[in-house]
């Protein structure tokens, strides 16, 4: 059975990003997934590193150890997705903080004679499900920062036989129906992942 | 000239603390006025709460709670970033400072009846300057397409003056630095800050009619 883990940013339960959620937790379900939703803001994640963590950052594999919860359960996965908003061109804050401090040396990446070197390799399908107050345009123009961070850092770090990556752009001015398309398009892309 | 200055990083003894002293020092020779938001020492919390995110669009009431963080961007028409680079991009602390202070109506105005789009609300900033330390070799950091750069540069840069002077330095490799390599750093610094900084817009004095200008 596919274990997955599914990495959630959003302060609110009313919002978009959570309805995107629960489509993407129920569509895995359906398929017989067993599902470990991680909620950042209901379990309270503490999204910044602390002075100590930098300090043993390095330490294969001690640098775990304030995070270990969170580095067990990534490593239970084989399928990793995260579902949030893009604030300011990148995730929120929660979101970014999980990458600090959860993706450390050892199990994203490995430093080999100073090369970075794939780690998160048990990572065998990668997704993301993300809206954009920017335009496509804008979004694109600016360079799209987020969804490079995924196809391009987090592709190297696990070498996934599959990457989606899925985005509704100009989320401030999507009516009722983009919204319900795109909510269409990523139960239908979660039926495939 | 007003400069705010947004420093973190968790350990008051690294590099990047000697990159922001760097920074001020330019900026204080200058006779620039500076206020610091050092996020780490300050206990910056970057989390957007969900009263926040519930009361985003309220532009009456969404900047109590970073009160302070607003009225200085408000206040500054210069912008510097001083922060480690971490997976490609900002440490989460600083991600929140952008997530929790760049507000509509602070930084951008939302799309209205008339304007189809996002509109950018800091046009009194022309000044932009960004430091960073990269783990990354530059090739790779490009490769990925340097996210943290175009977050700050392009991402809070379309929110600025349009012609404003806008600076980047980045020490690639930081694991692998030597005395030397930060030295030479800290010089690239030094020079991008003149360069920031420019010449003093003092008022041109007077010229007599016909005089000859000597070098």
């Amino acid at each position: 059975m596919t274990r997955a883990l599914v990495v959630f940013a959003h302060p609110c339960e009313e919002s978009f990003a959570a309805a995107l959620k629960g489509v993407v937790v129920g569509t895995l379900q359906k398929r017989g997934w067993d599902v470990d939703l991680c909620d950042l803001y209901a379990e309270g994640f503490d999204p910044v590193m602390t002075a100590e963590e930098r300090r043993g950052y390095h330490a294969v594999p001690g640098n775990t150890r304030p995070v270990q919860a969170h580095v067990d359960r990534l490593l239970a996965a084989s399928a990793l997705v995260l579902v949030h908003p893009v604030w300011n061109f990148g995730p929120p804050a929660i979101l970014k903080g999980y990458y600090d401090r959860v993706f450390v040396p050892g199990i994203s990446f490995r430093l080999e004679n100073g090369k970075v070197k794939p780690a998160m390799t048990h990572i065998r399908k990668l997704g993301v499900v993300t809206t954009y107050g920017a335009s496509w345009l804008r979004a694109t123009l600016a360079g799209d920062p987020p969804r490079r961070l995924v196809t391009r850092a987090f592709r190297h770090a696990a070498k996934p036989d599959r990457l989606l990556y899925m985005a509704l752009y100009d989320m401030n001015r999507a009516d009722a129906a983009r919204r319900a398309g795109y909510l269409a398009r990523v139960e239908h892309g979660m039926e495939q992942f | 000239m007003r400069a705010l200055v947004v420093y973190c990083h968790p350990t008051p003894d690294s590099f990047t603390a000697a990159i922001r002293d760097l920074v001020l020092a330019r900026l204080q020779a200058s006779g620039a006025e500076v206020r610091l938001h050092d996020l780490y020492g300050d206990s910056f919390q970057p989390v957007l709460a969900p009263a926040e995110w519930q009361g985003y669009l309220d532009c009456t009431q969404n900047c109590t709670p970073v009160g302070r963080e607003v009225a200085d961007l408000r206040w500054c028409d210069t912008l510097i970033f001083v922060y480690p680079t971490w997976w490609y991009g900002l440490p989460a602390i600083l991600k929140g400072w952008l997530d929790r202070v760049l507000l509509p109506d602070v930084a951008f105005l939302m799309p209205d009846g008339v304007n189809r789009t996002i509109r950018p609300g800091l046009h009194h900033i022309s000044r932009l300057g960004v430091f960073t330390t990269c783990g990354a070799s530059r090739w790779l950091t490009w490769f990925v397409g340097a996210p943290g750069k175009r977050t700050l540069m392009r991402g809070v840069g379309l929110l600025l003056k349009p012609r404003k002077r806008s600076v980047f330095a980045a020490h690639y490799l930081m694991d692998s630095s030597t005395p030397e390599s930060r030295a030479r750093h800290l010089g690239r610094v030094a020079a991008k800050m003149d360069k920031l900084i420019g010449r003093p817009a003092a008022t041109p004095a007077p010229q007599p009619q016909g005089a000859r200008v000597t070098q």
